[in-house]
């Protein structure tokens, strides 16, 4: 069934309010993403995000936005537990906390450049990637693995991975509040446990990256980037754990929207009441999984500090590698809003898309108070990620909130076929790019043909005032699962 | 005959297939599962599982097996090869017969998170049946 759409501006869209609707649709695209966004299902997709009860303000989708399970990918929606208002885990995505880190440097690339090699292949072995793998030196028990879902990223470092300094740039300062490990599955448990401190394959990946240009001189500074200068993102989530964790939601879910009367154009919509024990049971165990994947990027992020130590013979006074920030990509969180001037403590569920609070807000770290909460936007393997910072703009139109990365245009059958007689590999690596990456199905189907050009996307952010560029990084080595 | 194919999906995939039986059915769903994680490797049957899988209807029951069938394979690193499905009131119990993942013989093409229930399908036409579900990559 087609969806009526209407351009607002350059860069918005208005999908009207109609049917079961409870709201209108905000898409952000330029008339190209447009054109290719109605050929398949993730504006129908918007619409169906906006039947939900207890929605509050519009169905948002963000220019990343692609056909996902449920809710779009880059999809955006508060809910409102006043009014009735839901969590669905669908709104969350099965890689509950998926989200991306950004360490800096002092190294030049200059620096780098001669040892880059021998950099990849190290980061490659000291961090598992690709299905099964792990450390062999990690061991977690059943009530460690519970510490590790109560505590996020502190678990981490009180445990030796990483600094206490760290905490204060992570989204939620590494540790969401409420997890309850009582509330997630044995199964889950299980499924997870030799995963913490591994990427993982697919889109995740870690990175070696060059500070190619900065868009923001003064915002670049506060940040402590400059031209020329080594960085490190790192890409994965909850792993197994997340994953079994949304899945055992979704049965209760699909039950509990059968309960209480609600009434679903896709089964993966599924969702409960936020004051129903469902929609509280499910909020507990998201942010055990959510804690789980901050414990993730802080173990890799500690290997990937002790890595460059080793291969480059310098300590860390000297690479002064710090966390510039780690942000959550598929999380449901209580915030404050305001509403029509009034203030509210709503759920935002955000699948696909990055929290981007402005200037002078209290969750943003006291040392970007005045520029802006960070935002990481990855492009893909072989062209440019970006740094942002939130704006004004964002609060007040889509909860702070703005994209996530490039969003895929290609099927990974597409992809796969394209990659076909092409060295992916050889052609990188002769613009400067190494890859190392546990399956060669998997450089197939990540080809950088396989995205958007990530440009186009963050120009769209930047025009529509929901997010401002700082820099642009380049990928020097990429290690993927 | 039952047979399956993969269905394209931007982000992910999707697999759907046919059987002239409901079990028919979810053997090739399964079969077909496993040509997505593990692409036409060769599996013994080495050893025998037991499966208990429950659903509310035929649509959720198919995407629990498969569920199932994932998390066997992710966690006990069991590889399957033949299936034996009886379906009662509750849902079906399954014996697998399979093997242990070797990496000397096997390989992982893709990392499969999860079975979604996303447009989710079991249908019984004249030709027999036919099931669709997605999968999160």
């Amino acid at each position: 069934m087609s969806v009526r759409i209407e351009q607002i501006d350059a860069c918005r869209w208005r999908i009207p309010r109609e049917g079961e609707m409870r709201t209108e649709g905000l898409v952000f695209a330029d008339q190209a993403m447009i054109q290719v966004l109605r050929k398949e299902q993730a504006l129908e997709q918007v619409r169906n995000v906006a039947t939900l009860p207890g929605i509050v303000g519009r169905s948002i989708a963000m220019p990343d936005i692609h056909w996902g399970y449920g809710f779009p990918i880059g999809g955006v929606a508060a809910f409102d537990p006043e009014q009735d208002g839901v969590v669905s885990p669908g709104g969350v995505g099965y890689d509950i906390n998926c989200g991306v880190r950004l360490l800096r440097s002092d190294l030049e690339v200059s620096e780098v450049r001669p040892r880059l090699k021998e950099l990849a292949d190290a980061l490659f072995r000291n961090v598992p990637s690709g299905v099964g793998s792990h450390r062999r030196d990690l061991k977690l028990s059943t009530a460690e693995t519970a510490r590790v879902l109560k505590e996020g990223a502190r678990w981490a470092v009180r445990n030796g991975f990483g600094r206490a300094e760290d905490l204060d740039h992570i989204e939620e300062q590494g540790t969401l509040p409420g997890a309850d490990p009582e509330v997630v599955s044995d199964r889950a448990i299980e499924r997870g446990r030799d995963q913490l401190g591994t990427l993982g394959s697919g889109n995740h990946f870690l990175e070696v990256q060059l500070v190619e240009e900065i868009a923001d001189e003064q915002a670049a500074a506060t940040l402590g980037l400059f031209a020329g200068q080594i960085t490190v993102s790192i890409h994965t989530g909850s792993r197994g754990l997340g994953y079994q964790v949304c899945d055992d939601s979704i049965r209760v879910m699909l039950r509990a929207a059968a309960k209480y009367g609600i009434s679903l154009a896709d089964r993966q919509l599924c969702c409960a009441p936020l004051s129903s024990p469902e929609g509280r049971q499910y909020l507990a165990a998201m942010a055990g999984a959510a804690n789980f994947a901050f414990a993730n990027r802080q173990l890799i992020t500690h290997w990937v500090r002790e890595t460059f130590e080793q291969v480059l013979g310098k300590g860390p006074a000297q690479l002064r590698m710090g966390l510039i920030y780690d942000v959550c990509h598929n999380i449901a969180k209580w915030e404050e809003h305001q509403v029509q001037g009034q203030k509210r403590r709503l759920c935002v569920h955000r699948k696909g898309a990055t929290r981007a609070f402005p200037p002078h807000h209290p969750d943003t770290p006291a040392l970007y108070r005045a520029i802006g909460q960070p935002v990481l936007i990855p492009g893909d393997m072989g062209r440019y990620s970006y740094v942002l910072v939130g704006t004004a703009g964002a609060f007040q139109e889509t909860f702070g909130s703005t994209c996530h990365g490039a969003g895929r245009v290609l099927s990974r059958h597409a992809a796969k076929k394209q990659a076909r007689g092409q060295n992916t590999e050889a052609e990188l690596a002769a613009r400067g790019i190494l890859i190392r990456a546990a399956s060669r199905a998997t450089v197939a189907e990540e080809i950088p043909e396989a995205y958007k050009d990530v440009k186009d996307v963050v120009s769209i952010v930047a025009q529509a005032g929901i997010g401002r560029i700082v820099a642009r990084l380049r990928p020097l080595a990429v290690i993927k699962g | 005959m039952g047979h399956y194919r993969l269905l394209e999906h931007t982000a992910d995939m999707g697999l759907e297939a046919w059987g002239q039986s409901r079990e028919e059915l979810f053997v090739q769903a399964a079969l077909a599962l496993r040509a997505v994680m593990m692409g036409a490797a060769r599996v013994e049957s080495r050893r025998s599982i037991s499966l208990d899988v429950e659903g509310f209807d035929d649509a959720e029951l198919l995407v629990n097996w498969l569920a199932e069938v994932l998390f066997h394979f992710e966690c006990r690193r069991f590889v399957p090869a033949g299936f034996i499905l009886e379906f009662s009131a509750e849902g079906l119990h399954a014996q697998v017969q399979g093997e242990d993942f070797d990496p000397d013989r096997h390989t992982v093409e893709r990392e499969v998170k999860a079975v979604t229930h996303h447009q989710v399908l079991v249908e019984q036409t004249p030709q027999g049946w036919h099931g669709r579900v997605y999968l999160d990559l």
